[in-house]
């Protein structure tokens, strides 16, 4: 009989989990179905590092806990395969709703799929009051609209290897904008592309000990460079060439131009791959020197200087087992320019549900921002986060990076380096943006891997091609 | 003339036969018919409508991401492709450069690797066959990575072999297989031999197939294994040959994955591995010019077209079929 009551109460019992499943089930998805899905792709821009990932995900989570009307979705897909990744899914019809963070390059890379976020800043009385009018101004594209409200900002600097300038008895870089130079004569010089020369030769050492300065210096085996730039030997001239002042390679007219003065950067970069050898030429920069083809020369240790951005802080030079310094951008005839990267989120002009994507997009710039920009690394854009910005910024970094003494950098360059950003950007769209790059690309490995290149001609041929692309745009 | 009339003489019988169709023998075509439909609608469905497709897109400018921008420009991208667009030859000049080493490399390294694992003094046939095939079995993309290593210039163990011979092969001035344009192309072979399972057993197939009274026959009247080469085995094998060389001829010039995975399409180096594919792929994809990308399609198929009716009219004087040469 108690037998047959343990049976009974059994089966009872787990009729009501059975049921009970069910029901949460149900309530569950209903729930789920109820939601508008919106699916954020990131990739093509910063956003993809583990730490990032997690604090994107963080954000996500508190944003679906926020609400119960909109299911926010994180795709993250890794820098190199993010573009084509991106394009292929806009061609099947599987775009996602809204992208970024992404720079002016990104956009540009994508003409005609984004969408104007005018009417919804007007529609939801969206504040804009908090941002640059120059920065939303950025994002202002004519014939096509309001493409996306700033997000963040990273400045540029340059990065220097205290360590190796300590071996080489070579004194520190300035710590002020238009500070000059004292070298290792103590003579004072200003802080121009031609000290700067003149440093990176000199820090530039090979397997005998022998510095780029010398007559015995073999270039064969070099075992440390002086000079480098994020963008590497064989990517982007722009980004390059803008240490010498910001430029264009399209003019108002629509027609291809090579500046002046960027004839004069790629002059001065081949002399220091070629011929004062104090940057990596494509070999060496594909050596395991300097990471085996990475482009974080900076972070294997074996280079002294370094043009980077703001979002290179952290991550960048986390496996560096050296001190490090920020330095003020070096002037080319008496004027300073410091390339600036500008981020967004886009809405994606396809997305069935642009309402949701906007109210995705206000959090991101809102409530999520100040996450975000600290694994980001960018300064933020809405004016009310800036206020002990790089308080939390350095808090941040010294949890994740503690061997490091986040506090005792000149940040203030950082921000100084603000007031001399590159106009024109130097990721400006080109017609035919993605096409344009890639020969412009092709010009650069060539120019890196041929001590002989006639830059002179190959910049003339280039812009030849570059006008032939633009020709074929609407 | 005379095969002229014989082909015509020939469909009128065919017809006469179909129309002496019994019942159930119409009623067996129709299944046969009805067998082969899937067939027919998935040729219709992904290959001949995108053809079709393709052509049609040729004749505008459209831009994958906003296609309901297209527009219609004639033959403007025929005339950028064959007039105005340089990388258009350059690539095409690339493919067919890489053509000329890599194709006969493959089929005369899976023709002798054949007859040497036919060879009947071979020891441990069997485990050579197995081992020769298996890193068919591999997949590409991995072989791909796997070969990425080997040819590493400071660490790969193709230079450090080479480099026990006293030749400096490693350090800044070594083999950079993968990055010397005048280098690339033995690379991208090397790689290419490392699927060549698939032609070895064709040809193995091939040889087993040889009557080997041949052979005795031409050993008893004196021939050597060259001539017995030259006189039984390769006319006997050209219309394997002649298989792997319109097969091999067609998947060269849609060589693709390799340079792609191992350089995203940039050309690296200096444009030596920007293959017509990757052109294409790059305009039609990463460029988005799906316009322009439809156009390079169709000129690629009327080169492979073209270089295989040669090849086809050519078979005439060098392949040999059970009956003779082909007519």
């Amino acid at each position: 009989m108690r037998h047959k009551i343990r049976m009974t109460r059994f089966v009872v019992l787990s009729l009501l989990l059975v049921l009970t499943s069910f029901g949460t089930g149900s309530v569950q998805d209903v729930s789920a179905r109820d939601r508008v899905q919106i699916r954020w792709f990131v990739g093509l821009g910063t956003g993809t590092e583990a730490e990032q990932i997690a604090a994107q995900e963080a954000v996500v989570s508190d944003f679906n806990a926020s609400q119960d009307e909109i299911e926010l979705i994180l795709e993250v897909i890794p820098f190199d395969q993010a573009y084509d990744v991106l394009a292929t899914q806009i061609a099947a019809d599987n775009a996602p709703d809204i992208v970024g963070p992404m720079g002016i390059q990104g956009r540009a890379d994508f003409p005609g799929v984004w969408m104007d976020l005018d009417p919804l800043i007007q529609e939801t009385n969206y504040d804009l009051s908090d941002f640059d009018p120059a920065l939303l101004d950025f994002y202002y594209l004519e014939g096509e609209g309001q493409l996306g409200i700033p997000f963040a900002v990273f400045p540029s600097f340059i990065l220097y290897n205290k360590d190796l300038f300590d071996e080489g008895d070579i004194p520190y870089l300035p710590s002020n904008y238009n500070e000059p130079y004292i070298d290792w004569e103590g003579n004072e010089r200003p802080w121009d592309m031609s000290t700067l020369r003149e440093v990176a030769m000199v820090l530039t050492v090979d397997a005998n000990g022998n510095d780029a300065t010398m007559a015995a210096f073999d270039p064969d085996n070099i075992l440390q460079f002086g000079f480098g730039n994020w963008a590497g030997p064989h990517n982007d001239l722009r980004a390059r060439d803008t240490i010498f002042g910001a430029g264009s390679l399209v003019d108002g007219e629509g027609n291809a131009v090579i500046p002046p003065h960027w004839v004069e950067a790629e002059q001065w970069f081949h002399q220091a791959m070629w011929e004062d050898f104090f940057y990596p030429n494509l070999i060496y920069s594909q050596s395991e020197l300097l990471g085996a083809g990475d482009t974080n020369w900076f972070g294997t240790g074996n280079l002294g200087m370094w043009h980077t951005h703001m979002w290179y802080m952290g991550w960048g030079t986390a496996n560096l087992d050296a001190d490090w310094e920020i330095a003020p951008m070096p002037s080319h005839n008496g004027v300073v320019t410091a390339n600036l990267h500008a981020d967004t989120f886009g809405i994606m002009k396809s997305t069935d549900n642009p309402e949701a994507a906007f109210t995705v997009l206000t959090y991101l710039l809102g409530e999520g921002a100040n996450d975000l920009t600290q694994v980001y690394g960018g300064m933020p854009a809405r004016i009310s986060l800036q206020d002990g910005y790089f308080e939390r910024f350095i808090e941040v970094q010294q949890a994740a990076y503690p061997d490091v003494e986040w506090a005792e950098k000149n940040w203030h360059l950082v921000t100084e380096g603000l007031s001399y950003p590159d106009v024109p950007n130097h990721q400006e769209g080109l017609p035919r943006s993605a096409e344009s790059r890639a020969r412009y690309a092709r010009y650069a490995e060539e120019f890196a891997s041929d001590p002989d290149f006639d830059v002179e001609a190959e910049l003339e041929k280039l812009r030849l091609d570059l006008q032939a692309i633009y020709d074929t745009a609407d | 003339m005379s095969t002229k009339l014989h082909e015509l003489s020939r469909s009128h019988a065919q017809r006469r036969a179909l129309k002496r169709m019994g019942g159930r023998e119409r009623r067996d075509a129709l299944w046969g018919l009805f067998f082969i439909t899937p067939w027919i609608m998935g040729f219709l469905a992904f290959y001949l409508m995108p053809m079709v497709s393709s052509l049609g897109f040729s004749l505008f400018d459209f831009t994958l991401s906003a296609p309901e921008d297209a527009r219609f420009i004639g033959l403007d991208n025929w005339q950028r492709m064959l007039f105005d667009d340089p990388n258009t030859w350059h690539s095409m000049k690339v493919s067919l450069g890489f053509l000329a080493i890599s194709l006969p490399t493959m089929l005369i390294f899976g023709l002798l690797l054949a007859i040497l694992l036919n060879a009947k003094h071979l020891v441990g046939r069997n485990l050579f066959r197995t081992l020769f095939y298996a890193p068919t079995m591999v997949p590409l993309i991995a072989a791909i990575l796997i070969w990425e290593s080997v040819l590493n210039p400071s660490t790969g163990w193709v230079n450090r072999l080479i480099s026990l011979s006293g030749f400096e092969a490693t350090g800044i001035n070594g083999l950079r297989w993968l990055d010397d344009p005048s280098l690339v192309y033995f690379a991208y072979t090397f790689i290419s031999l490392w699927g060549i399972g698939n032609a070895i057993l064709i040809n193995l197939a091939g040889l087993q197939n040889i009557p080997t009274e041949l052979y005795e026959a031409a050993a008893i009247d004196g021939a050597g294994w060259i001539r017995q080469l030259r006189k039984i085995t390769l006319p006997m094998m050209s219309p394997i040959i002649f298989y792997n060389l319109v097969l091999g001829l067609v998947l060269q010039l849609q060589y693709f994955i390799v340079p792609w995975v191992l350089t995203e399409g940039t050309g690296y180096p200096q444009g030596s591995t920007s293959f017509f594919m990757v052109y294409f792929y790059k305009q039609a994809f990463t460029f988005q010019n799906m316009g322009y990308g439809a156009t390079l399609a169709w000129l690629m198929f009327v080169v492979t077209l073209i270089i295989t009716l040669v090849l086809f009219a050519s078979a005439r004087f060098w392949v040999f079929y059970g009956g003779g040469r082909e007519d």
